[in-house]
């Protein structure tokens, strides 16, 4: 059963199209993990998330700043292929200035019924944040009802965190399993089932990671002597590399970065008003580094996660030209090695060159064991 | 200009082997071998109770398993020894995987730190190991084993194979780059471009300015220095200090690298070139022995 998510990554534009001409419905694709889902499926729509495909590409070079990171020229490029050609809307919530202007150039070039820049804060941790973020929900529902024709009541709201905090609660419990020596999933496979639920309508990924948890109960991967890796960075949905890594004796049990637990990790407390439980959960999720200041709310998760997941090294992956992610690095190397996890630091383009990462991960798995070989 | 004698192979350097004279194979020892497969050269070396018996350092083929096979003849070469009476065997190096009488393959940043731990004494916390088309900083414990590393990024600047470019254009011997390269006066400023191809066009336009091959080779083996200072700085260097590869022969990199650090590398008898093979070698002996017990 879990083969199902891989299928539907590989898949995901046909599984769009189809959702189209089954349900009527409309298709948004959004470029950064802090727009708002619940709104979306409050109003019916349902939202695919933006992702490039680690491929060589030659048309986002006069569009797009080489020295912008490799994500968002790779996310552009998929449009500007006409690979998304099936979307009735764009949108972002503000997050990175490279990626904005991925979102940006699809806008200008290709053209679509709906387009919407949404006023996430940079700021998150001011006391105003979440009553800035609500008002903002307040004219993007406005746009939204305007563009669908149909009004989102507190109700469908209530649908739409239903929804997404079914999904989350699921993918917390497949995590939960990684905790196991004998780990019952390869972090590939875990990659693959939360990037789907990026991309599947959350329902219909959620009847399908029920029927997987219960699989996963008495699954094993043959991987209980491999070394405890987990994987931090920004999004991190490259299928080559984290095959090479599983290839050599290590296994990838925990992550922090938006294609993982930074995507679903924390819920929605619906008490009250649903749109300031929404705020709030955007405004208090664990941060990406674009917003994780003045302090650093990142780092205790991450130390959390590298202990109960009992890790022995951490590979950081970065997207060339992030600034971003690369301001955090010395600080996570410094106190996950203050932790006793052992760090890699790797910087990623739009393809890996994999022969020369592959050293790397292997000189890393030695430093991590093969004591007796001293 | 420089004078450049068409089709003569100034890039070419000294392959060398050697024998212990004073050791037998025979001595019922457990016999070990590491074979380092560079993208430049290759070494093998045999050892016999974890003491240097016998080794190669020859130039890499377009075929890495040929290229093990070759170097490994050549280090038996005399000795009586062949190659079925070793117990174990360690491939590393870029075609580590391809050595194909390998017991293990083992990557050649543990295996420099391990054999610079033989060469240099357990003392030895961070090495340099300057290869053919890369550049590694290792930082490692008293017994060898990596405590951190970090390798340059896809480019071959700083790096053999950017000196043999060098060494070529200037029609200089590759052995003599680096003492060519101390005789001027006064330093000049290092060669700007990162990228051995610019770097090379850059050095044209040098000598097309007059500048004598000392003083284009001095730009060069400075900006070479300089950028693996960078990178040394990155990891940090603590003391003892080694250097280990093919650059590690050219004085003229290696000391400027040690006046712009401020550290005294190391010395050893042994060509600086076999510190991969070495640990290879040490960790095919552990490997044989873990297998016994």
């Amino acid at each position: 059963m879990i083969e199902m998510y891989k299928e539907w990554y590989e898949a995901r534009h046909e599984y769009a199209k189809e959702w189209k001409e089954k349900t009527g419905g409309k298709v948004l694709g959004y470029f950064c993990t802090y727009v708002p889902e619940e709104i979306l499926y409050a109003a019916g729509v349902l939202p695919v998330r933006i992702l490039g495909s680690h491929e060589p590409q030659n048309v986002s070079e006069p569009h797009i700043f080489a020295m912008f990171c490799p994500f968002c020229r790779d996310c552009l490029a998929q449009g500007l292929q006409g690979r998304y050609g099936y979307l009735d809307g764009i949108m972002i919530a503000q997050s990175c200035l490279h990626v904005r202007q991925a979102y940006t150039s699809w806008d200008l070039h290709i053209p679509t019924e709906f387009s919407y820049y949404l006023s996430m804060p940079h700021h998150v941790q001011s006391p105003h944040a979440a009553e800035f973020l609500r008002g903002e929900y307040k004219t993007f529902i406005s746009k939204v009802e305007n563009w669908t024709g149909k009004k989102i009541t507190d109700d469908d709201l209530k649908r739409g965190i239903d929804i997404m905090n079914r999904s989350r609660t699921l993918m917390k419990s497949v995590y939960e399993t990684r905790k196991k020596s004998d780990v019952p999933i390869t972090g590939l496979d875990a990659m693959y089932m939360v990037v789907a639920s990026q991309m599947i309508e959350k329902s219909e990924h959620a009847r399908a990671t029920e029927g997987v948890i219960k699989e996963l109960a008495g699954r094993s991967t043959g991987k209980e002597n491999a070394t405890r890796l987990m994987l931090l960075g920004s999004e991190n949905d490259d299928v080559e590399f984290i095959e090479m890594v599983e290839s050599l004796n290590a296994v990838i049990v925990q992550d922090d970065h938006c294609t993982g637990t930074r995507y679903f990790w924390d819920v929605v407390e619906s008490n009250g008003d649903p749109l300031t439980a929404i705020a709030r959960r955007y405004v208090k999720r664990l941060p990406c580094p674009t917003k994780d200041w003045p302090d650093r709310r990142r780092m205790e998760r991450i130390l959390q996660f590298a202990k109960e997941w009992n890790v022995a090294g951490a590979i950081v992956i970065q997207q060339k030209f992030c600034d971003p992610h690369e301001i955090d690095i010395p600080a996570i190397r410094k106190a996950l090695e203050a932790a006793g996890v052992k760090v890699l630091f790797l910087e990623f383009d739009v393809t890996v060159p994999v022969g020369q990462f592959r050293i790397r991960v292997e000189a890393f798995l030695e430093m991590l064991s093969e004591e007796d070989l001293f | 200009m420089a004078e450049v004698q068409k089709g003569k192979e100034y890039w070419r350097w000294t392959e060398s082997r050697w024998t212990s004279p004073d050791m037998d194979w025979k001595s019922g020892g457990i016999i070990s071998a590491g074979v380092d497969v560079g993208s430049v050269s290759t070494q093998a070396v045999v050892m016999v109770d974890g003491k240097l018996y016998c080794y190669a350092n020859m130039r890499t083929g377009s075929d890495s398993p040929e290229s093990a096979n070759n170097a490994m003849k050549w280090a038996l070469e005399g000795t009586g020894l062949s190659r079925d009476k070793i117990h174990a065997t360690v491939g590393t190096g870029y075609g580590r995987v391809n050595v194909p009488f390998a017991t293990k393959a083992i990557t050649e940043i543990a295996c420099h730190a391990r054999g610079g731990n033989f060469m240099y004494g357990p003392q030895v916390r961070t090495i340099l190991d300057m290869g053919g088309q890369d550049c590694k900083a290792i930082r490692c414990d008293e017994k060898g084993k990596v405590t951190a590393f970090l390798m340059n990024d896809k480019c071959a600047a700083g790096t053999g194979r950017g000196m043999e470019v060098f060494s070529d254009l200037l029609g200089v011997h590759i052995n003599d780059v680096g003492a060519m390269s101390l005789q001027v006066a006064e330093e000049p400023p290092p060669v700007s471009s990162t990228c051995v191809v610019f770097a090379k066009s850059e050095a044209s336009g040098l000598l097309r300015q007059g500048w004598p091959k000392e003083k284009v080779l001095a730009a060069y083996c400075s900006a070479m220095a300089h950028r693996i200072v960078t990178l040394l700085e990155r990891i940090g260097v603590e003391k003892e200090f080694a250097i280990t590869g093919g650059i590690s022969k050219n004085v003229g990199v290696v000391s400027r690298l040690s006046k712009e650090l401020s550290v005294t590398p190391l010395k050893t008898d042994l060509d600086p070139q076999i510190a991969g093979a070495i640990g290879g070698a040490l960790f095919a002996k552990a490997l044989y022995e873990k297998k016994g017990k």
